[in-house]
């Protein structure tokens, strides 16, 4: 397997040197801003572990001043916890500048993330140059991007049995006999899909096969029988303990074992035992605590179309209101980048979630942080003349079962699902197996993925691009005699997200901005509220005048004065620190 | 009562640190009466112990922040179960660094165990006892460091006032005593007075009585890097029994930066929660359920904590505010300009949204209190540890958030007990002990908090209740626990006096009285572990059917004094059912109970429940019963199908 696609790869590679060589933008912008591709990638097949991570070093070694991949730790299964960072080096140091962290597929069945993950970074290597907002944006941030946080969960839906698995492989004794995943599913019929098991019980069901088509299961009315029932998921009694499939691999949710409002399991079914106890989780958080310049924070997810926000639950309040107005600006624009997508608080607009991944982004690191359930069924017909159909019993696309069939059967040319076949099965007797297969539901056709991966990338470079940016502004200087100035110096933070979020603030997990001056003594200091009006300063009062801290942080949008008398003479360096907001400075000359 | 008074207190006190000095430079060894123990005397004491006896093994589960290993000792002896398998009882001390004397007596428990007294046997043959002596072997180690401070953390350094700088304004021994106390310093803007009753003692002004402050408080030391603070980033590092997962106390330095964050709490959870035979624990701290009576609400009760403490702690409340710059608050016209009109101009915050609305309410909330059934088999417990170890009352008493034994309760669902080990005894005092005893809150960390003895909460009362108590029996007991008021002149702040409560002397005792609390210690927990529970399979039956089918029946029985589960075991989830299985192919089973059948909870004291399985077998063929309980062992019975 390994062999051929990196040939295949290799090739694609050769074929995209030969092409590439004599053509420039100028070409490029005269065929319509067509792009000439360095590293040609299709995008129409979803990648299990081996194949991103091939797709990684490819790109690593396609762009290695701009990319660096690292393992950032083992998963559970011993797959490796890639990383890949975009830093220009050229414009600054990596901990310099604001960082943008993106993850997906922390769920095991959640996978289209992952390639939305590697699409983003291919996209901006390929445009780096190219196109103007692409350029600046990889100069000015540093992009954090993990495919996948839960590698053993993808290629157990990939490739093995997990067709319906959001866990991890660590192992739990889901059924408390002291043995640990002793009996998951099993492919009986050997057909490389977990189906679903269904036995003809006349008279005596609780299912029927709707009259509308038969492929479709219905729940037969209150006070009904019907003639079926369904048996659960293919599988057999593994440990002959008189059950069937009730210790599959793992049994815990990889997405609740962070540790902000992480709750014990009975509170939050699979939070297991303590927060970052699963190695996955501890070795994003570990990489994220060590990088303080990070400011951004998005998880992929499926299914639903939503943009969703923290917190997880209402019991503690929500946020301070500057920090929902920044919630609310950011994710508004999303909703209009990526139609059928609604732009949620966790808690409310889809259930409630205790220990996260982007709570802990929050309230842990002060990081406006996002999680997008990738995929919405409304997509399928995405137009008002279909949706009215889906309304209308006597179309064809009528109902959430006939629609989906209907896709399948025109669109998809029904390969998405398996029709009912008997089966002798040694426990059940005889049955009848089949149904949708696991891509189905959850993860977009292949055919629409583009959109889906372009749309979502764009939301999170737009997040990227409102983290905070500091610069300086205007200088004055102004001689007072005897060596004392008066020193002017705007502060700017041009994006929306402040330095410090104000439940950072309130909670004091980010150290303060610094405002820092040398080679002048300040004598005081103080905001300027209107530097075009004459008024008084607000003083600010610090033991060390030459190190303010600024525990507040820089708010978004603004711009703020700060006024220096000094004394001195020759140059005076003033530098603002902000570990979320990059670090400047400025030379003032005394005289 | 085992119990006694210290005897030639200037002597004991010396030896807390000198005799360890001495032990450690002459290379450990065995243990010794009278002296505490440094890490290499502890850990040669425990090598000692261990290598002495064939029922005891030791290794390490972690290392600490500074590197030293966190030491496990597994007792069992020979017995008809696995130890892994057995009911086991879980010891686990020094959780917070200067808790030092719950090392000491968790050595001398591995130590009783091990010493073939009466009631030993019973546990090394039926039981496993886990020891885990010194959980904070980097906060222990201060002790014996050449200036003694208030410290409960672990050595991860701590940007404590979040400044950018780590650790940069310790506390400092100015008056080079040796220990680390506090100033009080004349200030006509301080909140507190010197109280009549007990002029060494302070208490806030009382302005409904017409009374001004006189003084303020701080901890002994310099303003080291000129924040105009005084020794607000010291080296106090994480402490350990504020970082477990139950009422957690979320963003406060002292408790980690989240849950379970330390390579020692890590180390001991891992252990925990693999250990699933762990049936009851007893972790030595600052926090007591043993002998005070839980409130009104289920919860432990009686919080004690020193106001002293916490209003030299108080002195850097204001610290998080440096650099708070409300924007437009207080300003009058706000900062600069806006690009764009800032935050999305006018359009309302998106507080109620279109879409699902879930209920903000919904949603099941954690315990938070101890259930009145489970506190009715802890009764008995208390009673039999005082009557064991002869401490009626703790001196000092701490709320409890992310305390491990919480844990061990709430979450792990098994019988978890804390207490200090040991208090001064002063029979006379006691009144005052249970009044005293009433206020002292929770919550805000700080120095204090850091020093596992303040009230916490900001303020405090306007009498020195908890100190007046403490210090009463400890003058009462002869134990020179406060270092009376002397004047310095301080290089900041001018003349100050400098005194206050010695570092581990409230709640460390003296080293004579160490080997009597291992022993009785020793003993309640051989008392604890004849009490968990243990399954047995009893009154197996075979009725013949004909035609190769039986009915098999079986009883299962607890024989211990716990029930299999605790009502919150049930709760939690974290207790599994007891299993009973029939090994027989389960095609075979034909009616009757599965062939994996369970039981949530079998009382104790003979709790019984009954089995019968209809199969399908071969006349004359044996077949066996398995029971399994995760916190009262297993057993096994074979019928004859005839």
């Amino acid at each position: 397997m390994r062999t051929t696609k990196t040939i295949r790869f290799a090739f694609v590679l050769a074929l995209a040197l030969l092409v590439a060589g004599p053509t420039g933008l100028v070409a490029q912008e005269m065929r319509g801003s067509d792009p000439e591709h360095t590293l040609p990638m299709t995008w129409d097949r979803w990648l299990d572990h081996d194949e991103i991570s091939e797709r990684l070093q490819l790109m690593a070694d396609t762009w290695p001043d701009f990319l660096e991949l690292q393992s950032v730790g083992e998963s559970h299964g011993g797959r490796e916890m890639w990383l890949m960072t975009i830093n220009n080096p050229a414009t600054g140091g990596e901990l310099d500048k604001a960082g943008m962290f993106i993850e997906a597929n922390v769920h095991g069945n959640e996978i289209q993330g992952a390639e939305v993950v590697l699409y983003t970074i291919w996209y901006l290597m390929e445009n780096y140059g190219r196109i103007e907002d692409v350029t600046r944006l990889v100069d000015e941030r540093v992009f954090y991007l993990v495919p996948s946080v839960n590698p053993d969960g993808r290629d157990y839906f990939l490739d093995e049995h997990g067709s319906g698995a959001r866990t991890g492989h660590v192992p739990v004794d889901s059924d408390g006999d002291g043995q640990f995943d002793e009996d998951g599913p099993n492919d009986l019929n050997g057909n490389g899909v977990i189906e679903q098991i269904r036995k003809y019980v006349p008279g005596e069901g609780n299912m029927r096969v709707s009259h509308d088509d038969p492929r479709i299961m219905e729940r037969v009315a209150p006070g009904e029988v019907g003639d079926w029932v369904m048996l659960g998921s293919e599988g057999i009694d593994d440990d002959g303990d008189g059950r069937v499939n009730e210790d599959p691999v793992g049994g815990y949710d990889p997405n609740r074992n962070y540790g902000s409002d992480w709750q014990p399991n009975y509170i939050q079914g699979g939070s297991m035992n303590y927060p970052f106890e699963l190695p996955e989780a501890r070795s994003i958080n570990d990489f994220m605590m060590d990088r303080a310049n990070i400011a951004g924070f998005q998880s992929f997810h499926n299914t639903g179309g939503m943009i969703l926000r923290p917190p997880g639950m209402a019991w503690y309040g929500d946020y301070p209101r500057s920090d929902i107005r920044v919630y609310d600006e950011i994710g508004e624009m999303g909703e209009r980048m990526l139609p059928y997508y609604d732009y949620f608080i966790i808690w409310q607009g889809l259930y409630t979630v205790h220990g996260g991944s982007i709570d802990w982004a929050n309230d842990g690191l002060g990081i406006i942080s996002y999680s997008n359930e990738l995929w919405n069924g409304g997509q399928y017909f995405n137009s008002p003349l279909l949706q009215a159909q889906q309304q209308d019993p006597a179309q064809p696309i009528s109902g959430f079962q006939k629609s989906r069939f209907f896709f399948d059967d025109f669109l998809e040319f029904g390969d998405q699902y398996v029709e009912w076949a008997p089966f002798d099965h040694p426990i059940y007797g005889d049955v009848e197996m089949g149904g949708w297969k696991k891509l189905s539901g959850r993860v977009n056709p292949r055919f629409m993925s583009m959109e889906l991966f372009h749309r979502n990338m764009a939301f999170t470079l737009y997040h990227a691009d409102q983290m905070p940016l500091m610069s300086i502004g205007e200088t004055t200087v102004e001689s007072l005699g005897d060596d004392l100035y008066r020193v002017r110096v705007d502060l700017t933070n041009s994006r929306i997200i402040p330095t410090i979020i104000e439940k950072a603030q309130q909670t004091n997990i980010v150290r303060p901005d610094i405002l820092s001056v040398a080679g002048a003594e300040v004598v005081a200091a103080g905001w300027v509220p209107d530097k075009h009006r004459p008024g008084p300063t607000d003083i600010i009062d610090q033991a060390e005048m030459n190190r303010i801290q600024i525990r507040s942080g820089h708010p978004g949008r603004t711009t703020k004065t700060i006024e220096y008398l000094v004394r001195g003479s020759g140059t005076m360096t003033i530098e603002y620190s902000a570990l979320k907001g990059g670090t400047v400075s400025t030379d003032v000359t005394l005289r | 009562m085992l119990y006694r008074a210290t005897r030639g207190r200037p002597a004991a006190l010396l030896a807390f640190g000198m005799t360890a000095l001495l032990l450690a430079s002459s290379g450990g060894a065995t243990a010794q009466t009278g002296a505490y123990h440094d890490f290499d005397a502890m850990t040669s004491a425990l090598r000692a112990a261990v290598d002495g006896s064939s029922s005891a093994s030791m290794r390490a589960l972690g290392t600490s922040a500074e590197g030293r290993e966190i030491w496990l000792v597994e007792i069992a002896g020979d017995g008809d179960l696995d130890p892994a398998a057995r009911p086991a009882v879980l010891v686990v001390g020094n959780l917070e660094g200067n808790h030092v004397v719950g090392s000491e007596i968790a050595v001398g428990i591995v130590q009783h165990l091990l010493s073939g007294a009466d009631g030993t046997a019973d546990v090394l043959a039926n039981n496993t006892v886990y020891v885990v002596p010194r959980l904070n072997p980097d906060g222990a180690e201060a002790m014996f460091a050449a200036v003694q401070r208030h410290r409960a953390g672990n050595g991860r350094p701590v940007d404590d006032d979040n400044d950018g700088r780590t650790d940069e304004d310790p506390a400092d021994d100015l008056n080079g005593d040796g220990v680390i106390t506090m100033m009080r310093v004349e200030d006509p803007e301080g909140a507190y007075v010197a109280d009549a009753d007990d002029p060494r003692l302070m208490r806030r002004a009382d302005a409904a009585k017409g009374e001004s402050g006189q003084y303020s408080v701080y901890w002994e030391g310099t303003d080291d890097d000129g924040d105009s603070f005084y020794n607000e980033d010291g080296v106090w590092g994480v402490d350990l029994n504020r970082n477990f997962q139950h009422a957690y106390p979320y963003w406060q330095p002292d408790a980690g930066r989240h849950m379970v964050s330390e390579s020692e709490t890590r180390a001991l959870m891992d252990f925990v929660v693999a250990q699933r035979n762990i049936a009851a624990i007893l972790a030595f701290g600052l926090s007591d359920n043993l002998v005070t009576d839980y409130d009104g609400q289920g919860n432990p009760g009686g919080l004690a904590g020193l106001d002293l403490l916490q209003y030299a702690t108080a002195s850097n409340d204001d610290v998080h505010d440096v650099g708070v710059f409300r924007q437009g608050g207080g300003f009058g016209g706000g900062f600069g300009f806006f690009f764009g009109g800032g935050g999305g101009g006018g359009v309302p915050l998106r507080g109620a949204q279109v879409g699902r609305d879930n209920d903000p309410t919904s949603g099941r909330r954690p315990e938070t209190t101890f259930h009145a059934n489970d506190r009715e088999y802890f009764a008995p417990l208390s009673e039999q540890y005082k009557a064991l170890t002869g401490i009626e009352s703790v001196g000092l008493n701490r709320g409890a958030e992310g305390a491990f034994f919480q844990f061990g309760y709430f979450h792990y669902g098994v019988p978890s007990f804390t207490t200090p080990g040991w208090a001064p005894s002063a029979p006379e005092a006691e009144e005052d002990a249970s009044e005293g005893a009433s206020s002292a809150g929770s919550g805000r960390a700080g120095m204090a908090g850091r020093a596992g003895m303040g009230r916490g909460g900001r303020g405090g009362s306007s009498s020195p209740g908890a100190d007046a108590a403490l210090l009463g029996k400890l003058d009462a007991a002869g134990i020179d626990a406060f270092v009376d008021w002397m004047p310095f002149e301080h290089p900041q702040l001018g003349t100050v006096e400098i005194g206050g409560f010695r570092p581990y002397a409230t709640h460390n005792p003296p080293a004579d009285q160490l080997a009597d609390l291992g022993r009785g210690h020793g003993e309640f927990v051989a008392e604890l572990a004849g009490r968990l529970p243990r399954v047995r399979l009893v009154a197996t039956g075979v009725t013949n059917h004909g035609g190769d089918v039986f009915t098999v029946t079986a009883d299962v029985v607890n024989e211990g004094y716990f029930p299999t589960s605790l009502r919150q075991g049930m709760t939690s989830r974290a207790v599994q059912a007891t299993m009973v299985q029939i090994q027989v192919d389960p095609d075979d089973v034909l009616t009757g109970d599965a062939k994996s059948a369970t039981v949530r909870r079998l009382e104790g004291s003979g709790g019984r429940a009954s089995f019968s399985w209809v199969i399908r077998g071969q006349e004359g063929s044996d077949v066996e019963i398995r029971v399994r309980s995760q916190k009262g062992g297993t057993d096994s019975a074979t019928v004859t199908l005839r």
